[in-house]
């Protein structure tokens, strides 16, 4: 029998107790849980310099641009659409910026210009999947192929453009404490999505429109609107995520973001999301999804550990969390 | 439901951590580089080489690897390695912990060279000298074959064969291209279309075609089919490409199309041309014995900066490399007497310090 | 299954047979669809350049839709028995094919070398099914994860076969038979005893009808356990069928070759109909769905496209095709 989807009607005992129980059998508390293991695992084997502010920055400026990316396409999760073009999307925003900023245009301007293109890419994502009714992952599919395509040919014969801003290069570098500058900013938009996504009524809209579309329909929710707003913001954090990777990195390539969605989806599904359930997860949550997958990998780097161990990794937890989200009573697939 | 699940939800909670936390403590056990120990103060006085290796699936790229290790440990430096996954993000990542981990050299074969500079930075401000394998880059080492020679010299010897069998009446050159691949694509492969051209200037550009390959066999095979299915009228066909697999892929896609007696190909780092399944159409390749780089990169530039007399930084590929390595064209017959990769580091290891790949193996030098 | 999946937002679980107004028989439009698609696409290179029709296009076309058939029929077994996708075919296809080349160099025996490659496969396909049976876990997330995992194993083991020159595997793989490559046949064979079995016989039936609703499927006494390791067995088995065909065309591959195949089966099953939320479809669309998406690339280069763009165009057929799918169930649905 499918469980009630328990998301839409919390523990209705609204006792201190009682709350601080729900507060630690929520999934954002087992990821919570995870990542405190993970970084006792690091202090354990790597020592104290785990926690070192050089290497905290190196994780917050690696997991930064996969932060941004995956907390708005998180957001789309929540309304019921998976958007698997986010990562061609970050490499051909990141191409375009490189492209104009290259030829001496102005840096805000291009940056406007890329979030406009990524905009438009999401709403011809919304038109085929919501209007039209095309299955998501095929028609994100297809974006991808398509961005994928002209990711390649604006990069040229080289298969890359050189493009290092200096400003902006010097700016996303700078620190606050051990912290870059980029991850403060990432963290910031993931603590604007989670006040949205759980104190506002938007937030419990695109939750309604996810969780069950027919439902939210009759309680007079648009979900054709929420799930443009999602889907359009989920383009456009791959395009922020574009440039921002262009100020960090100083060049785009042909081959910037691929594969990308596969690992913000992992690490987002270990964060207590579901690409087949809207309605679940939160950007707290997902973000620390992100970070343990980052955690164990900087462990590996330090060890200088082959990486594929990281893949290794990174598929065991993602089943165990699942395992773990089907116990708390998720649905059980049978 | 609820009231005798909390208990045992708590519990499961737990059993995610403890999931988490076993892998990498098995991870950790099975750990096999050397390792890092920055709070460690002994450590910082070794010589501490540390190498960005490339990315996946490419058996040199482990070789590279493996060979290096071998000679740090000769010498007794620590040794470092780290993959740059063919990502520019994960290579920038790398710099940082190589900084942070106080190597006193670091060696990178970056595949995706947009970021260098923002490496070089970072590297320069942390005074440490980089060598890099093939992909040029202002301030550091260059060590490597340049790659356009190396493209031309295959594509030359191509146009030899295409002069002595047809005269020079070539139908279509196809180029089996790896856009990904990027400058090194650029150069490899234009380079053998110019080596062709130098044979044979007298064959239109219109005759010029390429299709994208990926470098993977079999992504350029359907390509290749398709390209050929589009000029069924040539019948006298040169394939070039960026590497073995690419061009290999185009001489099974024409044999696929019954089309085998009309092509012939030239690849590019050797790695299809020995063995017992070499394709009959593959008259040659152009070996680079990228695996016996590290040895150059020891000798001629490692020991002497651990000396603390480092040598000057020749970082152009064209006018003035630190070390440009000869490639070698050979021909099939000639390869069969090559041995494989992992022989070839046997034997490269057992020889004398400093002995190269070029001087053990190939044949038109030694 | 609930109601909110993510695939086929606006589907309902309910068994699809209230025949009422519509007289032609179910995924008739979609067939409609494919063929009209594949024929205009054939008449408009035709017109474009004559020679398109030859002897040599047939071989390309048919050589590219034999391995990804046996894949695209793999991965609509998963979905019609509502296993929605299994996201570890690359693993499926390159596990065997490492071992097929390996035992092949070996010498044994070419027959042998067959039946160990598919029961790899299907030893493969156990495995997942035992996780999402003893987990009652998603398919998708529990494949993704092996995925991860299977194709790091991969790469630790291998980074680049070869298939041995001189073996059967190759010879079978580079002849014909009737003027068709050999491989082609077998993909022929398999999608039409496939495609009766799951028709015409008990089991099949049952399959298609756990897809359906498993709810309904369970109450009838069908064991979904059952269910779940015959298909993902027999999807397993199938990869490694494509193992062989891929194996004996391809003189030599790495372990990243399985990723590229993901994306355009996952694609073809689609456009051939089978809806991902399962209980729907023919299998034997695959067929044209396969042929008109392997016919699509040789289509661009007669039309003198560069290879990117033929990328970008590949992108916006499959975004276009699907969108056109997905008004066309949701005309049906109403």
């Amino acid at each position: 029998m499918s469980a009630v989807d328990t998301t839409l009607a919390p523990h209705l005992d609204n006792s201190r107790s009682a709350r601080v129980k729900g507060m630690l059998e929520s999934p954002v508390a087992s990821i919570a849980i995870a990542l405190a293991v993970v970084i006792a695992v690091g202090l354990a084997w790597l020592g104290g310099s785990y926690l070192s502010a050089s290497n905290i920055s190196i994780i917050g400026s690696f997991a930064a641009v996969p932060i941004i990316v995956g907390t708005c396409s998180g957001l789309a999760l929540m309304s019921g659409v998976v958007d698997l073009s986010i990562g061609s999307m970050v490499g051909f925003s990141a191409t375009a910026f490189a492209e104009l900023t290259s030829d001496g245009w102005n840096a805000w301007e291009t940056a406007a210009i890329c979030l406009l293109l990524s905009l438009v890419c999401g709403l011809i994502n919304a038109l085929a999947i919501v209007t039209f009714g095309a299955d998501p992952i095929a028609a994100t599919l297809g974006m991808l192929t398509v961005l994928r395509g002209l990711s390649t040919v604006l990069n040229g014969n080289t298969g890359a453009i050189a493009s290092l801003v200096s400003g902006f290069y010097d700016f996303l570098n700078q620190r606050i404490g051990p912290f870059p500058i980029l991850f403060v900013l990432a963290m910031l938009g993931v603590l604007v999505a989670t006040l949205v996504a759980t104190k506002t009524r938007l937030g419990r809209h695109i939750r309604a429109a996810g969780g069950d579309e027919r439902a939210a329909r009759r309680a007079g929710i648009s979900v054709t609107r929420i799930r443009y707003g999602t889907l359009m913001l989920s383009a456009l954090g791959a395009g922020a995520g574009g440039i921002l990777y262009i100020g960090q990195l100083g060049g785009s390539s042909n081959l910037l973001g691929t594969g990308l969605e596969f690992q913000i989806y992992a690490a987002l599904m270990i964060g207590g999301y579901s690409i087949l359930r809207g309605g679940v997860g939160n950007p707290a949550g997902g973000v620390m999804g992100l970070l343990v997958v980052a955690g164990v990998g900087n462990m590996l780097d330090v060890k200088s550990i082959n990486p594929y161990y990281v893949n290794v990794i990174v598929g065991v937890l993602l089943v165990a969390a699942v395992l773990l989200d089907r116990l708390r009573g998720g649905d059980a697939y049978e | 439901m609820k009231p005798t699940l909390r208990p045992r939800r708590f519990m499961r909670t737990a059993l995610t951590g403890a999931i988490a936390g076993l892998t990498l403590l098995a991870a950790a056990a099975c750990s096999s580089g050397s390792t890092v120990s920055s709070s460690n103060g002994k450590q910082n006085q070794k010589f501490k080489v540390c190498m960005a290796t490339g990315g996946a699936g490419l058996d040199w790229m482990k070789g590279q690897g493996d060979v290096a290790r071998v000679l740090a440990k000769r010498r007794g430096w620590d040794y470092v390695e780290l993959s740059n996954n063919n990502d520019a993000a994960t290579a920038n990542k790398n710099a940082d912990v190589f900084i942070q981990d106080k190597c006193k050299a670091v060696i990178e074969f970056n595949g995706q060279p947009s970021v260098n500079p923002v490496l070089a930075k970072k590297f320069a401000a942390a005074k440490i000298p980089v060598i890099t394998y093939d992909i040029g880059q202002k301030g550091w080492y260059f060590l490597g074959i340049d790659n356009k020679k190396a493209g031309e010299a295959g594509g030359a010897a191509l146009g030899r064969i295409a002069k002595q069998k047809w005269n020079c009446n070539v139908d279509l050159v196809v180029s089996s291209e790896a856009a990904a691949a990027g400058v090194v694509n650029q150069q490899r492969t234009g380079g053998m279309r110019q080596g062709v051209k130098s044979v044979c200037p007298n064959i239109p550009a219109s005759k010029y075609v390429s299709f994208e390959g990926n470098g993977l066999l079999s992504s350029a095979q359907p390509a290749a089919r398709a390209l050929l299915a589009a000029h069924t009228s040539a019948k006298r066909i040169l394939v070039v490409g960026i590497n073995d697999s690419g061009v290999v892929g185009a001489l099974q896609a024409a044999e696929q199309l019954n089309r085998a007696s009309q092509v012939i190909g030239w690849g590019q780092d050797g790695s299809l041309i020995s063995g017992s399944n070499v394709n009959p159409h593959l008259a040659g390749s152009v070996f680079y014995f990228l695996e016996g780089y590290p040895v150059y990169a020891f000798s001629k530039i490692l020991d002497k900066i651990a000396a603390g007399s480092p040598p000057a930084v020749g970082d152009d590929t064209h006018n003035n490399p630190t070390v440009l390595l000869p490639p070698c064209p050979v021909t099939r017959g000639q390869a069969a007497k090559i041995p494989a990769m992992p022989q070839r580091i046997k034997k490269l290891l057992a020889a004398p310090n400093g002995t190269t790949e070029d001087s053990l193996f190939c044949p038109n030098h030694s | 299954m609930t109601g909110a999946t993510l695939s086929t937002p606006h589907l309902n679980t309910e068994p699809p047979r209230s025949r009422g107004r519509r007289e032609l028989p179910e995924g008739a439009g979609n067939a409609a669809l494919v063929f009209g698609a594949w024929l205009l696409l054939v008449l408009a290179t035709t017109i474009t350049r004559p020679d398109f029709i030859s002897h040599q296009t047939l071989l390309s076309v048919t050589f590219t839709m034999s391995v990804t058939g046996v894949l695209a029929l793999a991965q609509a077994l998963v979905a019609i028995s509502g296993g929605i996708l299994d996201l570890s075919i690359p693993t499926a296809l390159i596990l065997p094919s490492w071992l097929a080349v390996t035992l092949a160099a070996l010498g044994w025996s070419s027959w042998l070398v067959v039946l160990i490659t598919v029961t790899t496969g299907a030893a493969w396909g156990a495995l997942n099914a035992s996780i999402i049976v003893w987990g009652k876990l998603n398919p998708i997330i529990v494949t993704l994860g092996t995925n991860f995992a299977g194709l790091a194993v991969m790469l630790l083991v291998f980074q680049s076969a070869q298939t041995p020159l001189h073996s059967g595997l190759s010879h079978f793989g580079r002849g014909y038979f009737l003027g068709l490559p050999n491989i082609f046949w077998p993909m022929l064979l398999l999608l039409a005893l496939v495609g009766f079995l799951m028709r015409q016989t008990r089991y099949g039936r049952r399959a298609v009808a756990v897809g359906g609703s498993p709810t309904a499927a369970k109450s009838r006494g069908i064991s979904l356990r059952k269910t779940r390791f015959a298909i993902f067995g027999s999807a397993g088995a199938l990869a490694g069928a494509a193992a062989v065909l891929f194996t004996g065309s391809n003189a030599n591959f790495t372990p990243n070759d399985g990723t590229n195949y993901l994306l355009s089966v996952i694609a073809a099953v689609i456009l051939a109909g089978i809806s991902l939320s399962g209980g729907r479809g023919h299998l034997w669309m695959i067929l044209p769905s396969v042929g008109f998406l392997s016919t699509v690339p040789v289509s661009l280069v007669f039309f003198g496209l560069n290879d990117n763009w033929q990328t970008v165009m590949q992108g916006a057929i499959l975004i276009i095709a699907v969108a056109i799918d997905g008004l066309r169930q949701k005309r049906l649905a109403r």
